[in-house]
């Protein structure tokens, strides 16, 4: 059991830290510029109400005068929700289609291994992004936070990050489904990043129109970082129905998988 | 063909179209165990469309097979059966971020390795290097050792000595002699006529989905004739000789060249008429017999 993504895991290691590095550093430079925004005279909050309301939900600005509204729009509604959900879309896309695309799939699937527990563990092997960067990111940001001696709350810092599990395994489903119907590797993660935007899109310019409805399909709806941070105030529901969306993406996989030609 | 319950694997009907293309038509055939059979066909023939179907990759349109018994339309069966099944891809693909070693045992977390250093004492690709820096006759090997490793008893390989230079091909072929006595069986494609001779008991012959016979070696090459050269004071014409048995005729001068596989009494009575200077009949190098299938419709 498990060999697989034991197999697979181990090679998204180095890849994973790098990324957690690169997403630390990032956010140890916005927190550092925090302090003159929140000491400018400058009213940045009346410049924010100005924005369209669109642009204000997309990136979940509305307030950018406290430190937890500024790095849950700067980081966390930009880097977490949108970039690190395209990344999870875009590297799930590849799980499948690239070993069909080059033919490494013969050498796995000429063993006893059942074509169910291949995706399954080659999506299991997906948390380990998942797990090293929520590990050690929120370090970063705490870090930084409280060396600008403006510290945020902890215990909502790391509900962002639980919370955005169950969103993260979304985007890793949909690439997924990509990756089983399509047979090129490089197809099925552009195709990834492109549902994955589109969605975002979709929940983005819907906000505040009479069409809000429509970007319920979007799963950025569903996470809302500047809630947690900002009002503290935790959506345990949308986890689970994130949570309940992903398990049926991954089961929509697994069907289509048993059957298809490799 | 079917009855022989005994049969390694069991081809019935087997048909595989993609779209208007039908790769694989109706073939029907079986591999005896114990037996080391080639399956020959140029490159486009279908003959790797045949073996995914028989791993399970992909599922037959028409028709069926059965791999040490299990229906390879059923996956849970075939699954069954795959811990006693070897099988190396044609130009097989790996993970290449992964050294040979990390490969190797991955493979053998999913189906054992009981064999696996008494392969590598054989073939040698550099395990602690990753598979990225690997040659393509190293891929070859290590797909080799992955495809043994795990002692199973039926092979199924695509062209496995492709890549290989020349003296690993040849202890390939000894290797597989050695398998067969001791009783596995083998089965796998390759365009090269030479080696199949070489090693194989039967040969089935693809061409364009179809088969176009399955027979013995020896019968293959009884079957593939002899080269004929003849040296006349006259030029010959094609037209002077039988139609049956003359293949591939082709003149210079007064020297005709041909591959027969007719009644040799019957060409000498017709050359009687002739002023002979010189004959030579020689075996006909391997692959015109091969051409003797795939060349034009009158080697048909």
């Amino acid at each position: 059991m498990l060999e697989t993504t034991r197999f697979e895991g181990r090679q998204r290691v180095r890849g994973s830290l790098a990324l957690a590095l690169l997403l630390g550093v990032f956010s140890l430079l916005i927190i550092y510029i925090f302090p003159s925004i929140a000491e400018s005279a400058a009213d940045i909050d009346a410049m924010i109400d100005a924005l369209p309301e669109s642009f204000r939900e997309g990136f979940g600005a509305e307030t950018y005068t406290t430190i937890e509204g500024f790095v849950a729009a700067e980081l966390y509604q930009f880097i977490w929700v949108l970039l690190l959900g395209l990344y999870m879309a875009y590297t799930a896309g590849g799980t499948l289609a690239d070993d069909v695309d080059s033919g490494r799939v013969y050498l796995v699937l000429a063993t006893p291994i059942a074509r169910t527990q291949l995706v399954l563990e080659k999506f299991l092997a997906l948390f380990v992004p998942i797990v090293v960067l929520t590990l050690l990111v929120p370090l970063f940001v705490f870090g930084g936070t409280l060396a600008i001696d403006y510290p945020l709350d902890p215990v909502y810092l790391i509900a962002v990050h639980v919370l955005s599990i169950p969103y993260l395994l979304v985007c890793a489903g949909i690439g997924l489904v990509l990756s089983v119907v399509f047979d090129r590797g490089d197809v099925a993660q552009r195709g990834g990043i492109a549902v994955v935007f589109l969605l975002f899109l979709l929940d983005s310019v819907t906000a505040g129109t009479d069409v809000e409805w429509l970007g319920a399909v979007s799963p950025t709806r569903y996470i809302d970082p500047t809630e947690i941070l900002l009002h503290e105030s935790l959506e345990l529901g949308d986890a689970v129905l994130l949570l309940g969306v992903a398990l049926a993406l991954v089961l929509l996989s697994v069907v289509s998988f048993e059957d298809r030609d490799v | 063909m079917s009855g022989h319950t005994m049969a390694a694997i069991e081809v019935n009907g087997l048909t595989k179209s993609y779209g208007e293309t039908v790769a694989n038509d109706d073939l029907t055939f079986s591999i005896e165990r114990g037996e080391i059979f080639g399956y020959l066909g140029p490159n486009g023939a279908g003959k790797s469309t045949t073996i995914r179907q028989l791993l399970g990759f992909q599922s037959p349109t028409e028709g069926t097979a059965t791999v040490l018994g299990a229906d390879v339309r059923d996956q849970r069966a075939l699954r069954s059966v795959k811990s006693r099944i070897g099988y190396l891809p044609g130009e097989p693909a790996f993970t290449e971020s992964v050294t040979g070693q990390e490969f190797l045992d991955y493979q053998a977390a999913l189906k054992g390795d009981s064999r696996r250093e008494e392969l590598l004492e054989l073939f040698t690709p550099p395990l602690d290097r990753k598979i990225r820096e690997y040659s393509t006759g190293n891929k070859q090997m290590l797909g080799i050792v992955q495809a043994f490793m795990h002692d199973p008893d039926l092979l199924v390989m695509d062209e496995p000595t492709s890549g290989l230079d020349p003296l690993k091909q040849e202890a390939f072929n000894a290797f597989l002699r050695e398998e067969r006595e001791r009783g596995k069986t083998v089965f796998f494609s390759s365009h090269i006529l030479g080696e199949v001779r070489r090693v194989c008991d039967r040969v089935g012959i693809i061409r364009d989905g179809r088969l176009v016979t399955v027979e013995t070696v020896d019968d293959l090459l009884a079957r593939g004739g002899k080269r004929v050269r003849v040296h006349t004071a006259e030029p010959l014409s094609r037209a002077e000789l039988a139609r049956d048995g003359v293949v591939d005729f082709e003149s210079e001068g007064r020297v005709a060249q041909f591959t027969f596989t007719g009644d040799f009494n019957r060409l000498f009575e017709e050359l009687s008429g002739h002023r002979i200077v010189d004959v030579e009949i020689d075996e006909p190098p391997i692959e015109e017999v091969f051409m003797h299938f795939y060349g034009g419709e009158d080697g048909a």
